[in-house]
């Protein structure tokens, strides 16, 4: 800690911390202009001189930018530093006489008048002061660089360079908004809000929060989802060798830190327009060394965390460039990269299980970590070809194909193919969590966790340890997250960067504050107030309609929620095995029955009963709250609170399926 | 040229081994370039070729050889006979004189103050006989373009010296710091220190530092640093060899204006050689050393000399310093520690560790054995301009007086005019007046009388200098310059300058000289950078030695240098013979008169030009 001395006053501070910073802590006001804490200290504007001692002669410094390192005696207020303040203060009182900020500096140091005259004198009271504000929060916090300086000496002026209208500009107004005289205004605004200003402040809280808090919290514009590789890994979450584990020893081989190296940095990289988190990250530079296109350098778009475990060490791949390749070969041929991973997974099992061989597979080697087999896959697959044409099909329709063609055991396949609803498990691994595999299997559109991701909550932070928590947990969340897709918004910025408070916020799950901003946003848009529990029932309207059309379409029923047992425990003797401690703990602790004296085939078997057991209560209890019958379909009474009866022909068919009075 | 080693280089030629024969070292500088040295030179070639004389005499094209005021210069050797104002038609009779008859060619002698007198030899000519030669220790010898002329006169030896005896980097370091060379780019940083506080950093964050030449030589009069890159760029590169050896450094840059082609040229030729010859590159001289250095072109602004700004500009963003409470030694260029040095600061170094720092320190001022900050060792090179006879580039210890650079090297003032002032360091310099002209020249005099030793730039102005006209004039180029980042100096000059301008008009007002030291305050303490810090320089010092000037000007509106046009008036007095001259030189026609009688200025014609006061040769023209 270094000893300050500010205005007679004491303080230890930091090394490195700032006059200004130091003096705050004190409880001394400096003023400032070009300062802002979402952007680097530049000390531009010079108003907040004070004068400092360190052994050398006293000199002026600026208090913003000045890093304390040694013992040193600052005044705020001495004649000199307010000298040189109230001289800065004039200059800008004679070029820019109304502008409220230099007006009120000017009010505060006791300036009425410039003695002198500038030839630049501007009037204009929203006139540009030069604070660069703007310019250093497109530069380091937006990350679009859009903005610059231009012209020196007193023909200094911010501009988009070369006088063009700059064609990354996104749109965000984080520079309107930090502005602090309005000398940026925006032309146009396609969706001609109600409240274009209640818009932009809930927005500029979250520009705030992305530009300070990210590199703090997920450093998701960083490396994007990526870094969820090593986290997953980690609590043996992450998906390997279709879902038998969740944790390998290779992973460090895919972690952050190797594809931060082929990332292109320091970029945001925004898939919609106006996004400060741009969390999209691309690889350049890379050359294909397999397909049509070998050979060819290539700016791939990704990878994302679900590309890397999918295409990785869910089928034993831990090799950066060959999920790169897989990833550019799958955007390029359309197909979803959790598909593709998921179900060549599934395809790598039976092969290694011998439901598969060399010539079933037209001389493919599938087996887990065959990156070349892994790559041919997805070329024959695209081209309509082989073995890809099987595999092509999906999870669903292979375990029939298997089965019919080459004898396969239904069952098996039914345990270990991991699809629900006909859509491939997206890449997490939860049979420890319940509410997860809840999650995963009541999900409308089959088995992924855009309704819900719970695992944390459910099994890291236990937090929903109830089937009625859970229950209240799988109501609540798909809801709010349907909301998004509703709205065509993107969920990301609702939790994966939290304000500083939201640990103290009562429901830390759900970022309250986020939802409030969200609020804001719909009232600003559309001039109707609206309160959290409005949006979630415009959801539950949504929902309940895709469940009746589910059922419509012959998905909307209790037997449709079925998973497959790998995503709820062990299925092989090999993977009890792995992490036996936690099986026979749960047999003792929870069923209450001792493994010792049982075998591994006893032990399997009463886990998965209880289990399964549990994950039917858990749909009982989901069912429950959501107002659905015990079959899994909305009640009368939902759908006509919901408004849903209005819909025609919606009665009769619940009728049809046993749902009356 | 084939790679060298520490052992071949050793036996390369020594510099004591003269060529057999004559010499003409015809300078090719850009100062003499521009008054067709080149045509000379080849005149010189064919005249030589032409009357057989070609196994006797060489022909050697060198680096400037300070005396630009007389350019195109050559100096004859074995015997130093210095020729000036050459011309290609001249060439004839003088190779005639000279190689033929066998005598100097009296015509293109050295003339002495105008009196009639000539000098043959260089080291009878006080403008020479008064120098030393250590930064600019090849001035005039050399062919810039050879690595093996440069070679022969004992460049790169310091270094294969150090490599050989496997100094360690303390050790050179120490050695700086021992020898007091403060840095020549203006702040006269202790350049020992700054190595030091590299090295440190670089150790603590084991990173490997870099090595900077500042060669932007900005603000028009630093022509010292273009030159020495220009006439003696090896003895640079060597430089900067011995400091990455002694820092660590891989990788180092000289940041070179655009517009200096010659200099640009010959020191990119000069590297392309260094690096094929194994001086720079991998495995230097054979040993386990690399460090290569990449040019830098730059834009050319004065800003981008600042050393912050320079970083900046080398990182590709626009040249804006920023605050220098964290030194770039130690978070410089990519957060690299960054050693910035001047040229003129690089070429001292090879002698500094050849010769040992204690040599370097007996030169100058001041005892730097307690500490580099107690002294001024070394010499200095100034390029001196303005009111002088010879202006030109010169080198002279540290503590010379200013009289001694005006009057004896100088050749005392041009056109018999009285001396005035004198504004060193370029145009944020103070201005001194004729009572400090036996001040010593060194860092820490100059900074207390107001003045800097900033680039080295010395203009010395005559009794028709007006002093407020001479600030206005270099607030209105700093003002120009100013990057625009900070308020005080954007906004503080141009404030500054509208003061010193309605000064100059004869609008001042008595409240006006308390504006302006305020305005120099704020100026001063309040900018980011060395610009704007030290901006007020030519204000506030000629406030302090000519205020009586500025009260002139805003009492009575009257400029005592006869300069301010809007308050002189031409007049042609009674003792006119009516030459008729002046009339024919006044570009508007304002002057009237029959032959050989007096002549009279219609004053709403005249535009104050002054080409009459200039061409009267009876001193008829009188200013009011
Ligand atoms: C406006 C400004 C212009 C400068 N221009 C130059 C320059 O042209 N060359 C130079 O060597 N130093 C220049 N300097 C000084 C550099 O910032 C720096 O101090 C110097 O290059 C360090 O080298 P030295 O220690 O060897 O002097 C300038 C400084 C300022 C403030
Ligand atoms: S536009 Fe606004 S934020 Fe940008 S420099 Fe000007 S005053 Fe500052
Ligand atoms: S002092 Fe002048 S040159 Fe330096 S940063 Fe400020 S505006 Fe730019
Ligand atoms: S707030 Fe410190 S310089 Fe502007």
């Amino acid at each position: 800690m270094i000893p300050v001395t500010i205005d007679g006053q004491r303080l230890e501070v930091e090394p490195g911390t700032t006059i200004l910073a130091a003096a705050k802590q004190a409880g001394i006001a400096i003023p400032t202009l070009c300062d802002s804490p979402l952007v680097s200290a530049s000390g531009m504007c010079r108003v907040c001189s004070v004068e400092v001692t360190d052994g050398r002669p006293g000199r002026v410094v600026t208090a913003c930018n000045y890093p304390l390192h040694e013992p040193t005696v600052v005044a705020t207020r001495s004649e000199r530093a307010l000298r040189t303040r109230r001289g800065v203060v004039e200059l800008m009182l004679a070029r820019w006489p109304n502008v409220p900020v230099v007006l009120e500096l000017a009010r505060d140091l006791g300036l009425s008048e410039a003695r002198f005259t500038h030839p630049k004198r501007n009037l204009n009271s929203k006139a540009c002061i030069l604070c660069g504000l703007c310019v250093r929060l497109c530069d380091e916090g937006v990350w679009h660089h859009v903005l610059a300086f231009e012209g020196r000496g007193d023909d200094r002026r911010v501009v988009m360079p070369f006088g063009t209208q700059n064609a990354t500009c996104v749109g965000c107004m984080a520079c309107a908004n930090i502005c602090p005289t309005g000398a940026i205004t925006f032309s146009g605004d396609p969706n001609d809000p109600v409240d274009a200003a209640r818009i932009r402040r809930a927005g500029s809280e979250l520009t705030r929060e992305v530009v300070l808090l990210d590199r703090q919290q997920c450093h998701m514009r960083e490396v994007g989802t990526a870094h969820l590789v090593e986290v997953m890994n980690d609590y043996d979450l992450l998906p390997v060798h279709n879902y038998r584990f969740g944790a390998h020893a290779d992973t460090h081989k895919i972690a952050s830190d190797k594809f931060k190296k082929v990332f292109t940095q320091g970029v945001a990289d925004g898939c919609s327009l106006g996004c400060d988190m741009g969390c999209a990250k691309a690889v350049e530079g890379h050359v294909l060394r397999t397909g049509p296109d070998k050979g060819k350098k290539v700016l791939v778009d990704g990878p994302e965390y679900e590309t890397a475990a999918g295409c990785g060490s869910n089928i034993g791949v831990f090799e950066p460039w060959v999920i790169v390749e897989l990833n550019y070969y799958c955007d390029h041929y359309g197909v979803d990269t959790i598909s593709y991973g998921t179900l060549t997974a599934f395809v790598m099992e039976c092969f290694e299980a011998g439901v598969l061989d060399l010539e079933r597979t037209g001389g493919l080697d599938l087996r887990f970590g065959s990156f070349d087999g892994a790559l041919e896959l997805l070329h024959q697959m695209a081209r309509g070809e082989g073995f890809g044409l099987i595999a092509g099909q999906g999870v669903r329709r292979m375990k029939g194909i298997f089965a019919e063609r080459f004898g396969a055991d239904p069952a098996y396949l039914q345990d270990i193919g991991m699809e629900a609803k006909g859509l491939e498990y997206s890449e997490y691994v939860t049979k420890e969590s319940l509410a997860q595999q809840g999650g995963y299997g009541i999900a409308l559109k089959g088995a992924q966790h855009d309704e819900a991701w719970l695992i944390f909550m459910d099994m890291v932070n236990k937090q929903i340890p109830t089937f009625e928590d859970k229950a209240e947990a799988l109501h609540y969340f798909p809801m709010w997250r349907t909301w998004f897709g509703l709205n065509g918004l993107c969920k990301l910025l609702w939790n994966d960067v939290e304000p500083e408070d939201n640990g103290t916020s009562g429901a830390p799950a759900k970022v309250p504050a986020h939802v409030r901003g969200y609020c804001e946003f719909v009232a600003g848009m559309t001039g109707r107030e609206v309160t959290p529990d409005d949006l979630i029932v415009q959801s539950e309207r949504v929902y309940n309609f895709q469940r009746v059309f589910n059922l419509k379409a012959g998905f909307g029923r209790r037997a449709h929620d079925v998973i497959p047992y790998r995503s709820q425990g062990p299925v092989t003797a090999e993977e009890y095995v792995s992490r036996q401690e936690r099986y026979d703990k749960q047999l003792k602790e929870e069923i209450g029955l001792d493994p010792t004296a049982m075998t591994l085939d006893e032990r399997r078997a009463a886990l998965r009963k209880y289990r399964e057991d549990r994950y039917q209560s858990l749909l009982d209890a989901v069912y429950k709250r959501r107002g659905w019958t015990s079959d899994g379909i909305p009640t009368l009474a939902k759908v006509r609170s919901l408004g849903l009866d209005k819909v025609e022909g919606l009665v009769e068919l619940l009728a049809a399926h046993g749902v009356t009075e | 040229m084939s790679r060298l080693t520490l052992e071949s280089l050793e036996r390369a030629p020594s510099p004591a081994v003269a060529a057999p024969g004559a010499q003409v070292l015809v300078c090719s500088a850009t100062e003499c370039v521009s008054v067709r040295a080149r045509a000379v030179r080849e005149a010189l070639e064919t005249e030589i070729r032409k009357r057989g004389l070609g196994d006797r005499v060489e022909i050697v094209a060198t680096g400037c050889h300070g005396l630009c005021a007389r350019g195109p210069v050559c100096v004859v050797q074995p015997d130093g006979v210095f020729y000036e104002r050459l011309t290609p038609n001249e060439v004839p009779h003088l190779v005639e004189s000279h190689f033929v008859q066998g005598r100097p060619y009296a015509d293109l002698l050295y003339h002495e103050n105008g009196a009639g007198g000539t000098l043959a030899c260089e080291r009878d000519i006080p403008f020479f006989a008064k120098q030393s030669r250590l930064a600019f220790r090849n001035r005039g010898r050399l062919d810039p373009e050879s690595l093996d002329a440069a070679i022969a006169s004992g460049a790169y030896q310091a270094l294969r010296g150090a490599l050989r005896a496997g100094a360690s980097g303390d050790q050179l370091v120490a050695q700086l710091v021992r020898s007091g060379l403060r840095g020549r780019g203006g702040g006269g940083y202790p350049t020992g220190l700054k190595w030091q506080a590299a090295l440190e950093a670089a150790r603590a964050r084991n990173v490997r530092p870099v090595v900077v030449c500042n060669a932007d030589a900005g603000g028009g009069v630093a022509v010292m640093d273009r030159i020495i890159v220009e006439s003696d760029p090896h003895l640079v590169i060597e430089g900067l060899a011995l400091g990455a050896l002694a820092l660590g450094a891989v990788e180092g840059f000289v940041y070179i204006r655009l517009e200096y082609a010659l200099a640009l040229a010959r020191l990119q030729r000069a590297v392309a050689q260094a690096r094929e010859a194994g001086l720079l590159g991998t495995g230097i001289l054979g040993t386990a050393f690399d460090f290569d250095l990449a040019v830098h072109r730059g834009a050319g602004a004065f800003v981008c000399g600042e050393s912050t700004a320079l970083i900046a500009s080398l990182e590709g963003r626009a040249p804006e310093p920023r605050a220098t409470y964290v030194h770039s030694a130690v978070e410089g260029y990519r957060g690299l520690p960054t050693v910035v040095n001047n040229v003129e600061t690089w070429a001292n170094v090879p002698a500094i560790v050849r010769d040992g720092p204690e040599a370097f320190a007996s030169i100058g001022t001041g005892d730097v054995s307690a500490s580099p900050w107690r002294g001024n060792s070394g010499t200095k090179v100034f390029s001196l301009l303005g009111a002088v006879r010879n202006t030109g580039i010169v080198e002279v210890p540290m503590g010379t007086t200013l009289r001694e650079l005006v009057f004896d090297i100088g050749g005392g003032m041009a056109k018999g005019r009285a001396f005035k002032a004198a504004q060193i360091g370029g145009p944020s310099g103070g201005v001194l007046p004729a009572s400090a002209l036996d001040l010593p020249l060194d860092f820490d005099t100059l900074a207390e009388a107001g003045s800097m030793m900033g680039s080295g730039g010395l203009i010395v102005m005559d009794d028709r200098t007006c002093m407020v006209e001479a600030a206005r004039y270099s607030v209105d180029f700093l003002a120009e310059e100013s990057c625009g980042k900070c308020t005080p100096c954007r906004d503080g000059l141009v404030a500054l300058r509208g003061v010193l301008e309605r000064i100059t008009l004869g609008e001042g007002r008595e409240s006006d000289l308390a504006l302006l030291e305020d305005l120099c305050d704020t100026i001063g303490e309040g900018s980011l950078c060395g610009l704007g810090e030290t901006a007020p320089n030519p204000v506030r010092s000629t406030l302090r030695h000519f205020r009586a000037e500025y009260e002139t000007h805003v009492r009575e509106h009257r400029c005592p240098g006869g300069v301010c046009k809007a308050l002189i008036r031409y007049t042609i007095e009674a003792n006119c013979t009516g030459c008729t001259s002046c009339a024919k030189q006044c570009p508007t026609g304002a002057i009237t008169g029959e032959d050989k009688k007096l002549h009279h200025i219609q004053q709403d014609l005249c535009i104050k030009c002054g080409s009459c006061f200039d061409v009267c040769h009876d001193d008829a023209v009188l200013i009011r």
